[in-house]
């Protein structure tokens, strides 16, 4: 058993800014040793620790599918100390990382089901993943309709512009996105992410909704969901929490008897509302 | 089932007194809650305690080892002492000398309205050192402590052990020339109970000759010596009245100014930027130290500080609410010769 | 063996860190001996619970060169297979290890620093003859003469000690140690008075069966409130707890040397800090919510993860708190929600 703190090295192969005000980047690595990134099996959902060793570490969601082969991909808001050396980094920098770390979306459970993904904001990279995932020529007959749904307070917000556009020119996935307000040449939906789920009104039937986002949309999206007569169990939801361990020892991310960083990100609302509501 | 170990004292006239106040305070409703001490449940302590409603009066007591400094309850820290819809509570808080000199001093500092608070003023005489008695019986537990004449007597299952009070108070406390809170001639009517006038203070610090005969390398090693043992809990920190920062400097970490680790490097910087935060703004409560687990005694740095602001600035914190602190202030001349001296 | 204690660091300070009770600056600590006289014989319990030995307070998880700029070698911790003697632990410390052990070896990923020194690590434990008036070990499933979490046990007969070899790492040791001398008879049955004695003297009972169940559905409720009014918020109660183990991890970089190292300290849950996020929320913003988590911890989350209570019974919290927020009361406020609820349905 390796020591679980030992961070593996990688290199950082590109650098790509997701947004206009240039405060989200997405950073790509390549594992310095092939057997590592051989052994780095992770699936959507999952997390990683990251650091730039020195400075720092902190938990990133992983914003590549396992499905695109060779690197990994970690979307990263300048926000704290460590996130802002991130934006800092070039092309060639060492990156130390340790994962994967989490449950993940549950790929097994939502087989065969209707899949309804439901994002807002920057918190869209581990439902990049998902749906990258699903969509993939090996999964894709897994899963039955797909609908994304992409809330942004503007267009310049809006991440992963290319995937978006390979997403929208496929006819087995449908693509809503929406913005806060009018903007003079946006063509897609305006308005809050919950009141677009309703004009969507996703059926129910044989469904899953994956909703990430911040806080509150949270909040009025499960109200949206649970009117659409969703259920607990068909509702996943991805947590955030402050972190430094990433493997349940250092303490900080409980939430009742859980700890968020072994037993979720992922939990159902079904799960949830058996814990104590401190998050 | 709790057992009450505090101290058997010959307080009682004081503490009828002080909770005859605090019942009429709370009748009358000129404030929502007292806070004051109650019996510790361990030897060598106290409680502090917070009452709301005139039968509790009981519970409220006044010793020698009443020694939080109950000012720190009132600074911003939860929202526990407002009312969402009164807002600020009306508190009566019993007040020794040093609890009213926080009080007064966290008014000069803005952070609290002397306007909603009614200090029981105390009479006191000194608060028992109870760090250094327990290090002085070491490894035998202390059952019982009670005032017996002039001493401190402690006993315990096949022991019994007495301390002279005069020696076994707090430094600080043998010094002190605030035992009751200070008189404010424009809010007068804040102070009930014992309070006294004081315009000045005469201070010789004769108690700092020891420390500064010594060199530059031995009072660097009296400071590693003392922190040593320092596990960072922060206790020192989080009873100080005047340490009420909403992030405290070694907590900051844009930038990092400090590491929290316990090398002693680190250590130190944590206990004199606090201290040097304390310039001019230290009440000399002592509760630091007092409160400390590991029984460091933090007091000499600080009275080393406060011998500093009364000598260059003629300052002392918590007597006066119209005098402008001298590290909150600034003046054309002001005294700076002393900045590159080695003191 | 009371005078042999020299002896026996004598004879195994060579081949294990030898860690007994000695005295620093007033406060008795579990610590490396350097000298076997320093070692205290005569004491109640250590200020510090000796997990300092095996999670200190700071730690090095891992050292790293670089080139100036980039990371080039990570560095191993080589000293983890050291072997290490405690001498002298009290039986709720020992038990102590048995919770720390369960936690760092929970789950998927495997604490190897931990476990690596604890397995590396044997434990001579003394039997205690006087419990403090705070202790209540017996509350919570422990006993002052609880040999089983430990490898050799100690009685502490005043002129001699009897020796036990509990476990067959202690058993073995034991096969080394050519002077000791079989025990007599009145001997063991002198032990046993000890023991019976000293149950007896507990002052401290708690009732704490089925606390978890008492606390899981009263997360809300106005007592968190009430118990946590005095609290200043410091980390004194659970610094000093032997099961408390959360943990920051800090980089510290020596850019002068082209090297640096990650390390761990302490930390817990009744720092503002710990919970706050980047973004400014936090899911425990008071000393309400820390307070409560700190109880629910180890008398409710501790057993539905591990079906044993989190707390040893030490009685440091008790002792130490700043404020004399006693754990006793605590409990007792907590035991006394279900009887308000009973006595309101019956009435």
């Amino acid at each position: 058993m390796p020591n679980p703190y030992i961070p593996m090295l990688t290199t950082v192969k590109s650098i790509v800014s997701e947004n206009k005000v240039n405060d989200i980047k997405t950073l790509e690595l390549e594992f310095k040793k092939e057997e590592e990134y051989k052994n780095f099996n992770y699936i959507p959902g999952q997390f990683a620790e990251i650091s730039l060793i020195g400075k720092g570490e902190c938990p990133i969601g992983i914003a590549s599918s396992p499905t695109e082969e060779g690197s990994i991909k970690f979307t990263i808001k300048k926000m704290g100390t460590v996130t802002t050396r991130f934006h800092n980094c070039e092309v060639g920098d060492a990156v130390g990382i340790r994962g994967p770390c989490g449950n993940g979306w549950p790929i097994e459970y939502m087989k065969g089901k209707n899949i309804v993904v439901i994002g807002g904001g920057f918190a869209f990279s581990t439902l990049r993943s998902l749906v990258v995932y699903l969509l993939d020529d090996k999964y894709r007959k897994d899963y039955k309709e797909i609908t994304v749904i992409y809330g942004n307070r503007d267009s310049g917000e809006v991440l992963y512009q290319d995937v978006l556009e390979e997403w929208k020119k496929r006819d087995d996935i449908n693509v809503i996105l929406t913005i806060d307000r009018e903007e003079e040449g946006w063509t897609e939906r305006v308005g809050f992410v919950a009141p677009v789920v309703k004009e969507v009104a996703p059926s129910p039937n044989n469904a899953i909704a994956v909703v990430c986002g911040p806080p509150i949309m949270i909040k009025t999206t499960i109200v949206v969901l649970e009117e659409l007569k969703f259920k607990d169990e068909q509702i996943l939801n991805s947590l955030e929490m402050r972190m430094k361990c990433g493997i349940g020892k250092c303490g900080r991310c409980n939430i009742g008897n859980k700890y968020v960083c072994i037993d979720g990100p992922v939990f159902s609302l079904a799960e949830l509302k058996k814990l104590p509501s401190e998050y | 089932m709790v057992i009450i170990m505090g101290i058997e004292t010959e307080n009682s006239e004081i503490e009828n007194s002080m909770r005859e106040t605090a019942r009429s305070l709370l009748k009358e409703k000129k404030v929502d809650v007292i806070i004051g001490y109650t019996n510790g449940t361990v030897p060598l302590s106290s409680a502090p305690i917070m009452i709301t409603k005139e039968e509790e009066v009981e519970k409220l007591i006044w010793n020698n080892l009443c020694y939080v400094n109950l000012a720190k309850y009132l600074v911003p820290r939860i929202p526990q002492l407002i009312d969402p819809e009164k807002g600020d509570l009306k508190v009566g808080i019993v007040s020794k000398g040093c609890v009213g000199r926080a009080l007064i001093h966290l008014s000069v500092e803005n952070q609290i309205n002397l306007e909603n608070i009614k200090m029981i003023g105390i009479p006191c005489n000194g608060i028992i050192n109870r760090k250094r008695i327990e290090k002085e019986v070491g490894e035998k537990e202390i059952l019982e402590v009670f005032a017996f004449g002039n001493d401190i007597v402690v006993k315990g299952k096949d022991f019994e052990q007495e301390f002279s009070f005069e020696e076994y108070i707090n430094e600080l406390c043998k010094v002190c020339k605030v035992k009751s809170p200070p008189v404010l001639e424009e809010l007068a009517e804040i102070c009930i109970g014992e309070c006294q006038e004081i315009s000045s203070i005469g201070d010789n610090f004769e108690d700092l000759v020891e420390f500064e005969s010594k060199t530059t390398e031995e009072k660097w090693d009296y400071i590693k010596d003392t922190l040593e043992t320092c596990t960072r809990c922060y206790a020192c920190r989080e009873a100080c009245p005047m340490c009420y920062c909403n992030l405290c400097f070694v907590d900051q970490n844009k930038p990092i100014w400090f590491e929290k680790t316990t090398e002693i490097s680190e250590i130190i910087a944590f206990h004199l930027v606090r201290a040097m935060h304390l310039a001019g703004r230290c009440v000399a409560c002592g509760a630091c130290s007092s409160v400390c687990p590991m029984g460091i005694d933090l007091n000499l740095i600080t009275r080393k500080l406060e011998k500093i602001v009364k000598e260059r600035f003629n300052f002392t914190s918590g007597i006066d609410s119209k005098k402008m602190p001298p590290m909150m202030d600034f003046s054309m001349d002001d005294a700076e010769e002393f900045m590159l001296e080695e003191d | 063996m009371k005078n042999e204690i020299g002896k026996l660091y004598i004879e195994l300070g060579e081949e294990f860190n030898f860690y007994a009770p000695i005295k620093e600056k007033g406060n008795l600590i579990f610590k490396r001996v350097l000298n076997p006289d320093d070692i205290v014989l005569d004491y109640l319990n250590s200020k510090v619970p000796p997990k300092e030995i095996l999670f200190p307070k700071m730690e090095v998880l891992f050292e790293y060169k670089t080139d100036g700029k980039d990371v080039t070698e990570i560095i191993e911790r080589t000293d983890l297979d050291e072997k290490n003697i405690i001498f002298g632990i009290r039986p709720c410390d020992a038990h102590s290890f048995v919770l720390l052990e369960d936690f760092f070896a929970f789950g998927d990923y495997q604490d190897e620093i931990f476990l690596k020194k604890r397995a590396n690590t044997i434990v001579i434990g003394i039997g205690c003859n006087t419990p403090k008036s705070t202790c209540f070990c017996t509350s919570v499933e422990g006993h002052p003469f609880m040999k089983d979490d430990m490898d050799i046990f100690l009685v502490d007969l005043s002129e001699k000690y009897l020796v036990e070899g509990v476990s067959e790492k202690g058993k073995e040791l034991m096969k080394r140690l050519k002077w000791l001398t079989d025990a007599k008879k009145q001997d063991i049955q002198k032990a046993e008075e000890l023991s019976k004695q000293a149950e007896e003297s507990f002052e401290t009972k708690l009732d704490l069966k089925d606390i978890d169940k008492k606390l899981d559905p009263n997360f809300e409720h106005p007592i968190w409130a009430e118990i946590s009014d005095i609290c200043i918020g410091c980390g004194t109660c659970s610094f000093l707890c032997p099961t408390c183990t959360c943990f920051d991890v800090i980089d510290e970089n020596d850019q002068y040397n082209n090297k640096g190292r990650r390390i761990r300290i302490w930390d817990t849950c009744q720092f503002c800090l710990y919970t706050l996020h980047t973004s400014g929320h936090n899911p425990r913003d008071s000393c309400i919510e820390r307070c409560r988590n700190r109880i629910l911890h180890k008398f409710c989350y501790y057993p539905e993860n591990y079906n044993t209570l989190g707390c040893v019974g030490c009685g440091r919290c008790i002792q130490l708190c700043p404020v004399n927020n006693d754990l006793r009361a605590i409990i007792e406020k907590v035991n006394n929600i279900k009887k308000e609820k009973e006595e309101k349905i019956s009435a």
